[in-house]
Formats: structure tokens, sequence, C-alpha cells
């Protein structure tokens, strides 16, 4: 096999390559990638750099991850997993990434292709006006300081007390939409300033609200998929993609600086300065936690602004009520995060950076509603490609800490991408395909075309093939708005 | 060599990479300064409407390239701004063991009917970023996070 690394690379099955300790000085643990032979191939050498550099972290257990749509980033891989002791273990905020709490939603409806395909393009036209995004949006929620940090505090909670949102949604949200240990005191003035006035926006880069549609030949299993309210016959479903914006930036980048300082006290040193990282219980480790959790709160809270402006352009185009239109949330799911959870060992911290958690059935964690049949998992795909709707399962619980991928990876870079197609080009190719474009930088949809991207229903099989997901059903795009 | 800056293609595939060059430290800032004001909108989109004076110091000079770049980002965000030039004069004080930086940064309120945005640079990264002075030229090459 022709790898992008010198180090040995054991095949455990057709979907797990494992390094070995004996491969980095300093693994405490071995790393494992998840991958087929041709997705392993082609992943870049830096995979293979930093998932061995996160196997050295201190209290690491089991194994540093990477899931099939790895490639390199900041510290982590993204769609890296790494859990660590609570005590003997770190917390990074390269192991969470800038974005803290960029994730998916997902939104149902009882609209078919037929009812809105005559209207999609006053409904993208209604999308695009509803939602600010692209460079500097901001958000029509106004803000004081102390609304903010109710914000962080609450998160999606506190859309839904003041009236964006149904009190069912909170349901559908991983944590309900709000992580209790989260602190605004721990947070800087300049994250606040970024951040307080971009609530209900969607952002840039590879971030979307996507309209999609579900045939029942792409719907996998049936009786998972009517369980998530997905009943197929082209059925119409929205896909928001975002994060926490210019706030978990900036709390990232804080916390990145305090922590080189924070490092040498502790005595700690990592392979990667983008690794920086501080006992999980240390003052500092905590802060940083406190900090991150109002990160990924406002994250929830954004998502949740973006589906009550979701539902109200869709009341605009069709006259009827969000209730009407039966517009429940599916589920909401975070894939930069670092969590405590409960595995075999006993409390771990889960950081998983660009990756998602998919926990199967029986999981306490779980609504009542998704008990029996695991989590939904909402993967991305590239907007020309298409998404998959997933469900966590027993057998992620005991192989990847309940975790799998969280999109396609990215295979080319942003110049190289505006090199090979124009925004113009991709808009006018897409429209042809019947999928309307909303874009607010033309360079910006260049960067995002189908062929930067991996297959992701490549991916999508990998992990299914391991066992740690299932399909569910195959989400096809027909309107994308885009930063 | 009058200040500039080339993206680099093959560095951060899901961001952006560039390296900055200039003959003084003063050059390399508003090179460095150029690459983000050109990575969040075109330039020639925006008019001189909004003005702000950065002064900054540091032990370190890279540690104040990327405290320029980072107040950029901040600004970006916090005031709604982006940038069409930025000005820049970085002096050694030996004395104090410092190096201090009198920067100037011009641009609009964001408007998006008007600007030709590009992309969200969110955040510089310490990813492979690396500062250095050869034979009189000083580069650096930074990655952001868009």
């Amino acid at each position: 096999m022709d790898l992008n690394t010198h180090m040995t690379v054991s095949r455990i099955t057709d979907q797990i390559w494992e390094i070995p300790t004996s491969e980095k000085e300093g693994m405490r643990v071995p790393a494992r990638i998840y991958a087929t032979e041709t997705i392993l191939t082609d992943m870049d050498s830096g995979v293979f750099e930093q998932v061995t550099n996160v196997a050295c972290l201190p209290g690491i257990r089991r194994y540093a991850l990477c899931m099939p749509d790895g490639h390199w980033g900041y510290g982590f891989p993204i769609g890296g997993v790494a859990a660590f002791d609570p005590d003997e273990g770190i917390i990074s905020p390269g192991g969470v990434g800038y974005d803290v709490n960029c994730g998916m939603r997902l939104i149902r409806t009882d609209l078919t292709l037929s009812d809105v395909k005559p209207r999609l393009e006053p409904l993208m036209t209604e999308l695009f006006r509803k939602v600010p995004a692209g460079v500097g949006s901001k958000g029509s929620v106004r803000l004081n300081r102390r609304d903010f940090d109710d914000v962080m505090r609450k998160g999606a909670k506190w859309c839904v007390e003041h009236g964006y949102g149904w009190t069912e949604d909170l349901e559908r949200i991983e944590e309900r939409g709000c992580i209790n240990y989260a602190n605004p005191s721990n947070v800087s003035d300049r994250a606040v300033e970024r951040g307080h006035s971009q609530l209900g926006t969607l952002g840039a880069g590879n971030h979307y609200l996507e309209v999609q549609v579900v045939s029942n030949n792409r719907i996998f299993d049936m009786e998972t998929a009517a369980a998530f309210g997905i009943t197929g016959h082209d059925q119409i479903v929205v896909m928001v993609h975002c994060g926490s914006r210019g706030f978990g930036h900036q709390i990232a980048s804080d916390y990145l600086k305090s922590f080189e300082k924070a490092m040498r006290r502790h005595g700690i040193t990592v392979k990667d300065q983008q690794l920086a990282c501080a006992p999980f219980r240390s003052p500092e480790g905590q802060d940083y936690f406190a900090a991150m959790n109002c990160a990924a709160n406002s994250a929830f809270a954004n998502r949740q602004v973006i589906t009550h402006h979701i539902r109200e352009a869709f009341t605009t185009v069709f006259g009827l009520s969000a209730e009407e239109l039966g517009m429940h949330l599916v589920y909401d799911v975070a894939h930069n995060i670092a969590k405590v959870e409960r595995y075999a060992e006993g409390d771990l911290v889960v950081h998983r950076k660009g990756a998602t958690r998919a926990f199967g059935p029986g999981r306490p964690e779980l609504p009542e509603l998704y008990r029996r049949t695991g989590q939904p998992v909402i993967c991305g795909g590239s907007m020309e490609t298409g998404s998959y709707l997933l469900a966590g399962t027993k057998h992620a619980m005991h192989e990847t800490f309940g975790s799998t991928m969280h999109g396609s990876g990215r295979t080319m870079s942003r110049a190289q991408a505006k090199k090979t197609v124009s925004g113009e080009q991709i808009r006018k190719q897409m429209e042809q395909r019947g999928i309307i474009v909303k874009a607010v930088s033309a360079s910006g949809l260049a960067e995002e075309a189908g062929l930067a991207y991996k297959n992701i229903s490549d991916v999508v099989e990998t992990v299914e093939l391991a066992g740690i997901t299932k399909k569910v059903a195959e989400l096809r795009p027909i309107g994308n708005i885009k930063g | 060599m009058p200040p500039s800056f080339r993206i680099l293609e093959d560095i951060a595939v899901a961001d952006v990479a560039f390296e900055a060059i200039g003959d003084t430290p003063s050059e390399l800032f508003v090179a460095a300064a150029q690459a983000v004001i050109e990575m969040l909108a075109n330039p020639m989109t925006v008019s001189k409407t909004w003005y702000r004076t950065i002064e900054l110091e540091d032990e370190l000079f890279t540690d104040l390239l990327f405290d320029w770049l980072s107040e950029m980002v901040y600004l970006k965000d916090a005031e709604g701004v982006v940038f069409c030039q930025a000005t820049a004069t970085v002096v050694h004080e030996p004395l104090r063991n410092r190096w201090r930086l009198h920067g100037e940064l011009i641009g609009e309120v964001i408007d998006s009917t008007r600007h030709e945005l590009r992309s969200d640079v969110k955040a510089v990264t310490k990813h492979l970023y690396e500062v250095s002075e050869h034979e009189g030229q000083w580069k650096a090459r930074v990655v952001l996070d868009i």
C-alpha cells in the first residue's frame, strides 16, 4: 500500500487501521484510522502525523482516532476523536476546533417536491433574505451584554423562552441545546464584541442552509427513518450547517494563547503548538471548559434562531404556519466539541473535532423519542452531491467513544478549487441539475465546489461497514444558501 | 521590492495560507495586512469611510505580527467592517526590549450590495506560523482559519 506516511500502518479490519506506539516517541496509546484502503491511500500526510501527536497527550485512553472524512487540521486532524481521563488528562482547544460547536441541524416538513418545485425560486429568495450570510453578516436579534450572558448560559433554551422556536425543539437538540457548565465570566470582552451581533447568522466558508428532498428509493432503513420523522415520497427537509461564529473563534484563540503559558506551569510539552492544552481539572482547564460551553450554547442558539427564520420563510411562501407544514426538528448535533461522557472506564473528556456524536440505542442522554433507535446523525456532503441522515449504534459506544464522521472532508485547497472552476460556472452547472444557489460570495462558491471534497457516499459506506453508524436516508439538494 | 504576498496553494486544505514579504519590518506588516484585506473583500470595491489607529507592542516580533493580523480579524466582526488599505510603522526599542507598532487601517462598514465579499477570515492560527529575516528580506508564513 502506498500511503502518505513512512509510519507502519497495520490492518485491523478492512475499515480499521492502526499505528502502533512504537512509531513515534511519546505515544501513550496506538492511533486508529477508520477508512477503506482507498480512502486511507488518499489521506494526506498530516492525518498520520497529527493523529499520532494526539496519541502523545497526557491521560489519553484506548486510542487516538481519526474518522474516514479526516484531513489535517490545527493540532488534532479534522475527523479526530480522543478521550481523556478527567483527573490525569487534558483538555485542548485544538481538539475542539476554532468553531466551537460547529454542527448540523435537520428540520423535516410535510411538503413534497411537487409542492415546492413551482415555488422554489421565491422560497430560496425568502430564505436568503431572512437568514443573513457572508462576511460580517449581522443577525436580527439585538442583545445587550446581559442578554448575551443569558444566551451563553442557556443556549437554545434562551431562544425558545424569547419566542424563537418551539418547546419541543429542545428535546431534539444534543444536550437539549444547553450545556450546564458555562460561565460567561471566563469569556473575554473581545469575544463578546465579536459575537453579540451575529446571533442567527449563517457565516461563510463551508457553512450553508440547504433545502433537500428525500426520495423513497434513497431511504435505507424505513423504520428508523419513520421514527426520525422522515417519510420519503419526495419529502422536503432543510439542513443547516454553522457554528458559534466569531464568538467561538475568539474564545479558541484566547485560550490557545493562555494555554501556552499554562503548559509551562504544568510541565506539559506537546508535539505541535496547536495542541496547547491544560490539565482538565486545573483552573486553566476548567476556565476553558466553561468558556467553550458558552460558545457551544451560543451555537445551539444560533441554529435555533436560524430555524425560527426558516419556519418564517416557509410560512411566507406557502401561506401556512410552520406547525401546519409539519416543520419539526429532526435533530441538532455538534461536530466540534469536548464533553464529559460516561464509558466503561468511567467519566472521560471526549474531544470530537470534525466528528459527530453517534450514541446508540438505550443511551440515557438521548431523548425518549430516540432511545430505541439511537440518535440521528446528520452528515453534510458537498453542495453538489448531497448529505446523509444516519443513526448511532451500540457498536460505536464500544469502538469510538460513540463517535463517527461529520461530512465529506476536503481533498483540494480553496486556491486550487478557484483555479479549477469559477463561482458562476458552479452556479450554472447546479441550476442545470435543478439546484438553485444563492451565494453572497462568488469566489466562496467556487471554493466549495463538489470537486474539492471526498465522495461522501464512500465515507458513509466506511462507517456503516465499521458498524459505528448505520445509513437511514440520503438527502438530495435542490436549493442552497451560502455566505 | 515593494511589499507583497502570495497564496500558498498546497498548504491548508480547508483554509488559506499566504507568504508575505517586505524589505523592512514595517513593509512585512503592510504586506501581511494586505493579504488579510484581500482575503476578506476586493479592496477596489471598499471606500475609505472608516479609520482606525492601532498601537501595539510586544517583546517578540513574531507575536506582534500575529496580534496585528488578529486585530484586523477582531475589528471585522466587532465593527462590521472590511478594509481597503493598511499602513504600518514597526520599530524596535532595544532598551525596553520591545517591538512597537503604529498602524492604520482604512475601510468601510460592510455593505453586501456594493462590496465584493470573499472569505470570512475567522482566526489567525499558529499552524506553520513562521517569521524570518534573511539578508535584509523579511518573510512571514501565515495560515488563516476561514
